[in-house]
């Protein structure tokens, strides 16, 4: 994978406040995302990628130059900041046309950019509307629009679906999976992990300016087999089944559910305790079996737990 | 899947790499301020002295005789462009207070800075809407009704020792409209809210300006001139056209140097304000 955009022993701090600290890591084409909690360094991460910030110590280099002090790579670079930053009193064509100006467009190709940005976040039909009047979902997909509308090869997504209804979140994870296809690199931050679970596997995660891990959600749950692993079964005899799992030696714990239906096992070798359930489950009539550890969520709460 | 270590390292800073492409900046926020028509109503009354001005010079260059009362000669043009000084205070404050403080509040900044431009482009931009329209008031009514005078007294003006006119004209409104863009750009760069930074500017302005008259009525020595950009401006006029008034009979260059020190800590004011992030510590 060749780096699009590189970390190399990156901190960023204000003052006492470290924001980023010590990072290292490198991103290519395809989607990324990157996950944390609020106050993470998420929007550090992105604001030093798009050399909004400079770092304090290290190396943020964007396209193969410094992200900071390099305004050429906004020929290349397509960012959406999670605050809102509009000129209220445009309209969504105006404000996009405004941008591509600067960005050194002709007036013809200025409108043509931002209208087929316009309608790739399906806000055509607005676009002569002020942006004052725009809901919060609408402003969100302007904000991805102005991202967009002079194609760059990296887009950096601060929240980009936060606000928006179920039917447009899904029609932006789809043009993020788009984008990310067509070879561009994007970066999308979120705390909710399940939006950028949609989008992507490939994921960065980072707690209190520190990157935790990073790789395919597969390479994180292998990481994660050191770590407790929570199974949810659910039987018309729990007891019988805890009878028979509680003397496994990888079974750190069991927890009973409300009403007796659901037993919780947690295990250090979940692989393990699935080869050994075959027989209990028959035995206890299991009907029902999920590991929350499937979810995004549950893995990064081990992660920042580890 | 690496856990890293967390270590530290001193700062490295590096300098940005600059680049001028601050027009667009200064057409679109130039088109919005144009918009609004009260601001083009302030802009046609503010052109009314000029008016004035060209009848005084008809009426001299007819009834030479009320030249006594009304004279007509390279001073006019200075006392024109001192007399647009209020106007200017008028225009930065409605054009002026909301060009920085406006995209502070909104965040806009950061969209502007995520385009190929540099902070100094950013700056650039936004002093430009401000230098035009001040412009818009003093170098171009001066040097039309310069004009104006030589087509209606070409044997008073079309002079080779009056050829100085012209190019004093042009140094006095630059400086002038400089100086007033530059402080009405910084007071905008120092509040998110553009009637704050408005109210700000008057304050700031009008402020050294009470504070000078108090002054001078005590002391009365022309050294007190140095604290009103007024009157900073009325001692250049008067170096350049001759003006003699005992409050700016201070030599040019200390209002000149005193001028100058004030544009470098408004540019030091933006350097440290314009940022696509605002770092609180």
């Amino acid at each position: 994978m060749s780096a699009t955009l590189e970390f190399v022993r990156a901190s960023r701090w204000y003052g006492q406040v470290i924001a980023l600290n010590d990072v290292t890591t490198a991103i290519g084409p395809g989607v990324t995302g990157l996950l944390g909690p609020n106050g993470a360094g998420k929007s550090t991460f992105l604001k030093l990628a798009a050399g909004q910030l400079a770092p304090s110590q290290g190396e943020v280099k964007m396209l193969g130059k410094p992200a900071w002090g390099s305004p050429e790579i906004f020929h290349r670079v397509g960012l959406c900041p999670e605050a809102d930053a509009f000129w209220e009193q445009l309209t969504g064509l105006q404000f996009l046309v405004g941008l591509l100006r600067l960005t050194g467009y002709d007036e013809a190709e200025c409108r043509q950019r931002a209208e087929n940005a316009l309608h790739q976040v399906a806000l055509l039909d607005a676009k002569d509307r002020k942006i004052g009047g725009y809901s919060k979902g609408m402003r969100q997909r302007v904000k991805l629009a102005q991202a967009l509308a002079h194609e760059p090869e990296v887009l950096l997504l601060d929240e980009p679906v936060s606000g928006m209804d179920p039917v447009n979140r899904r029609r932006v994870v789809e043009l993020v999976r788009r984008l990310g296809r067509e070879g561009k690199t994007v970066v999308v931050s979120s705390h909710i992990l399940h939006e950028v679970e949609a989008m992507t596997r490939r994921v960065l995660l980072i707690h209190n300016g520190r990157i935790l891990a990073e790789g395919d959600v597969r390479e994180i749950r292998d990481l994660m087999d050191e770590h407790p692993h929570t199974v949810a079964l659910r039987a018309r005899d729990t007891r019988a089944l805890a009878r028979a799992v509680v003397g496994l030696p990888h079974v750190i714990s069991l927890t009973f559910g409300a009403e007796g239906e659901w037993l919780t096992v947690q295990t250090a070798k979940p692989d393990e305790l699935y080869g050994s359930l075959a027989e209990a489950a028959e035995q206890a009539g299991v009907t029902e079996m999920y590991s929350p550890d499937e979810n995004l969520e549950s893995v990064f709460r081990y992660l920042v737990a580890g | 899947m690496p856990i890293y270590e967390q270590t530290y390292r001193k700062h490295e800073g590096r300098a940005p790499l600059r680049k001028l492409r601050f027009w667009p900046i200064t057409r679109e926020a130039l088109r919005l301020i144009l918009a609004r028509r009260l601001f083009l109503v302030l802009l046609f009354v503010a052109w009314i002295p000029f008016l004035a001005r060209v009848i005084q010079v008809y009426v001299v260059t007819r009834f030479p005789e009320a030249g006594r009362i009304l004279p007509v000669d390279g001073r006019l043009f200075g006392e024109v462009l001192l007399q647009q000084w209020l106007w200017m205070l008028v225009i930065t404050i409605f054009g002026g207070a909301g060009l920085i403080a406006n995209d502070l509040r909104t965040g806009a900044i950061l969209v502007y800075l995520s385009r190929p431009l540099t902070r100094r482009d950013y700056v650039l931009g936004k002093l430009g809407v401000l230098m035009l329209l001040n412009l818009s008031v003093t170098l171009v009514p001066g040097l039309l009704l310069y004009l104006i005078a030589l087509a209606l007294a070409p044997d008073q003006f079309l002079k080779r020792d009056l050829a100085w006119i012209g190019p004093a004209i042009v140094l006095q409104s630059a400086v002038m409209s400089l100086v007033m863009s530059l402080v009405g750009l910084a007071v905008s760069s120092l509040s998110r809210s553009a009637r704050v930074a408005g109210i700000g500017f008057f304050a700031v302005v009008m402020g050294l300006e009470v504070a000078r008259g108090i002054l001078d009525a005590m002391y009365r020595r022309p050294e007190t001139a140095l604290i009103s950009f007024r009157a900073s401006l009325q001692s250049l006029a008067a170096a350049l056209f001759g003006l003699s008034e005992r409050a700016v009979s201070l030599p040019w260059f200390y209002p000149a140097a005193l001028l100058a020190v004030v544009a470098l800590g408004c540019l030091l004011v933006l350097r440290s304000r314009v940022r696509a992030v605002e770092i609180v510590q």
